[in-house]
């Protein structure tokens, strides 16, 4: 009796669509750590200062992982990002302070105020290559810094920027747990970046833009509107940069200009460079590295700011893959599961090494 | 009183003009030649004032040792960054990535060291010349009139050196075709470094001069980057042409809107007016259709 052959099926291409393989009990279990850990926290000694720690890194994360996602994937130089987050969180303070706003609906306007601002510079910027979007936005970045300084009063505070922005209205609540609902809020943020960027990534959208970093002749071949494709990951990188910037206004009431120091702007550079540029977990690592770094060479003040320029150059230069795709293929070769298909994991390998 | 403010507008202009192309033919030389965007040009600015600034008030010696001091720290500190950064990736497939990356992080570590250095507070680096004339109640002094003329010199000089020595065609036969120039032997890495080193020197040289018009700090070298960027790219990149024509243009416009409307209009006018350019004319003044490059 002959084996019926079953009708083949098209196998979805769980290479393109990782968040197939994630499963629920993952996630959740993530998810509920995340919800559980501040509640052990705070009972430790040093407990809240941790909880800050991991506030600035669910903020920092969020702007680095927006900016790798128009540089690193979209091959779109800008750095007009620090000026994004602080248009968000200037957004949100004048509202909140200004006209007296509620901060959890002023904050909702940040990222609409920012993507707006994304979309203005970008419709110039964005059908140029290369060095003019480095220029333009360096200079975007620097005409923002200078408003913030010298424009309107309800916007500069008198060169000193916003000091005196309400917090969130979490109601009659102790310390802990105040700081605990921040955190939660923060972690929210975080979240839904995080995995907004990630559905991006693998999304047509974000193929597309890929295809165009590695091979513009061959994607615009490929019928990929070059410019509306850039347009849309600037928005969305935007977007979430400018959520960013308005929760930080909120949580340390206050943003001040020396949000545009240049010093911000390496610190960020420094998340995705560490930490792998062009890949998707990177600047979260690098985030955690920067951050933890940061605390640990507090004692060395000015010459942290030397050390990681230098570490940064350095790491451009000698090892432009980042962290990230060493520690993975160290996973890879050692705990990670056996490759079902050499061949194609060989040549996914080559992909990834390739760009960036 | 109209006319006051007029000579005051030209003046201006001319003098900043000058000094922007000054820091943007360094910018467009290497553009044009290397194809590196060096976002460390702001930082050689500062090392070169900085050196002149040490020269002058810790070892006591007058401006005139300071300023070839300061030019050549400056143009050694472009070859060094040149050896260690830029060498290792000419040639492989990041090279945009890593060389732009490496220019930022170099400039924020020179702007750190110089504040570990001396100290956050304001410099002053004696001028050149001192004195002034006085033109329909504006002081015209004379090291601006310096600073102008050393600037249109070296415009010269670096057109007859590219145009007619054997280094100078050397360095417009690499921006031209390298493979091609490396087939007709010459070295094209070495030209590289070349041409880095010239770039720095006339970024040092900038440093020197511009700094009696401004105080020092660490982060002085930031805004004249970005107006050298704005003049290269108005002028076309990597045409040494563009970026004296585009020097004055924008030199004047700007001052003419800091006299006519007021300071805080500068910057956002010559912003809006490189946005237009960029419209009309993508390539600049003189930019020979390379949009497309980074």
């Amino acid at each position: 009796m002959a084996v019926r052959a079953a009708p083949a099926r098209p196998e979805v291409d769980r290479e393109a669509t990782p968040w197939r393989r994630l499963s629920l009990g993952t996630a959740g279990g993530v998810l509920l750590f995340g919800l559980v850990l501040p509640w052990l926290l705070v009972r430790l000694d040093i407990g809240n200062f941790l909880v800050v720690l991991l506030i600035l890194f669910f903020m920092q994360a969020v702007v680095a992982q927006s900016w790798n996602l128009i540089m690193g994937y979209g091959g779109i130089y800008s750095f007009a990002q620090v000026a994004l987050f602080a248009i968000g969180g200037w957004t949100t303070g004048v509202l909140a302070h200004s006209l007296g706003w509620n901060p959890f609906a002023s904050i909702l306007f940040a990222p609409v105020v920012a993507t707006a601002a994304a979309l203005l510079i970008g419709l110039p910027t964005l059908r140029l290559r290369g060095t003019y979007v480095v220029l333009l936005t360096l200079a975007f970045h620097e005409l923002t810094r200078v408003f913030a300084i010298t424009g309107p009063r309800f916007i500069s505070g008198g060169g000193y920027g916003l000091t005196i922005v309400p917090g969130f209205p979490l109601g009659n609540v102790s310390n802990d747990q105040r700081l605990i609902f921040l955190y939660y809020i923060a972690m929210v943020i975080f979240a839904i970046a995080t995995f907004v960027i990630w559905r991006v990534i693998y999304s047509p959208l974000g193929v597309a833009v890929t295809a165009l970093r590695d091979s513009e002749t061959y994607g615009v071949s490929r019928g990929i509107n070059q410019f509306r494709v850039r347009l849309l990951l600037f928005a969305i990188s935007a977007f979430f940069t400018g959520l960013a910037g308005g929760y930080m206004t909120h949580y340390s009431t206050g943003i001040s200009t020396s949000v545009f120091d240049l010093s911000r702007l390496i610190d960020l550079l420094a998340m995705i460079v560490i930490g792998g540029w062009g890949t998707f977990m990177g600047p979260i690592l690098g985030a955690g590295i920067v951050i933890g770094l940061d605390q640990a060479l507090e004692g060395i003040g000015d010459y942290r700011a030397l050390a990681e320029g230098l570490i940064v150059a350095l790491i451009a230069v000698f090892a432009p893959q980042g962290l990230w795709p060493a520690l993975r293929g160290i996973y890879d070769r050692f705990l990670g599961p056996e490759p079902a298909e050499p061949q194609l994991a060989a040549e996914a390998e080559a992909d990834s090494s390739a760009g960036g | 009183m109209h006319n006051t403010q007029l000579v005051q507008a030209v003046w201006g202009g001319v003098l900043f003009g000058s000094v922007y192309g000054l820091m943007a033919l360094g910018l467009t030389l290497v553009w044009g030649a290397v194809r590196l965007l060096n976002l460390a040009h702001g930082a050689i600015f500062i090392v070169g004032a900085y050196t002149a600034y040490w020269v002058v008030s810790t070892l006591h010696m007058p401006i005139l040792v300071a300023l070839p001091a300061g030019v050549l720290v400056a143009a050694i500190f472009a070859a060094l960054m040149h050896v260690l950064f830029i060498r290792p990736v000419i040639g492989k497939p990041g090279f945009d990535n890593a060389t732009l990356v490496a220019t930022v992080g170099l400039s924020i570590s020179v702007s750190a060291a110089v504040l570990i250095i001396f100290n956050p507070e304001y410099k002053v680096v004696p001028p050149v010349l001192s004195g002034s004339q006085n033109v329909v109640g504006v002081q015209i002094t004379n090291q601006g009139l310096l600073v102008i003329a050393t600037s249109l010199a070296l415009f010269a000089l670096v057109y007859l050196f590219l145009t007619y020595s054997r280094q100078g065609m050397a360095i417009r036969a690499v921006s031209q075709q390298r493979d091609a120039a490396s087939l007709m032997a010459i070295p094209v890495v070495r030209t590289y470094g070349v041409v880095i080193a010239i770039s720095g020197a006339l970024a040092g040289l900038a440093g020197v001069l511009l700094s009696p018009f401004f105080f020092l700090n660490p982060s002085s070298g930031f805004n004249p980057m970005i107006q050298a960027l704005i003049v290269t790219i108005f002028g076309g990149l990597g045409s040494v042409r563009g970026a004296l024509v585009a020097g004055f243009v924008l030199g004047l416009f700007e001052s003419f809107v800091e006299v006519y409307l007021g300071v805080a209009w500068a910057l956002p006018g010559v912003f809006l007016l490189i946005i237009l350019m960029l419209i009309v004319r993508p390539n600049g003044l003189f930019g020979i259709g390379e949009v497309r490059r980074l």
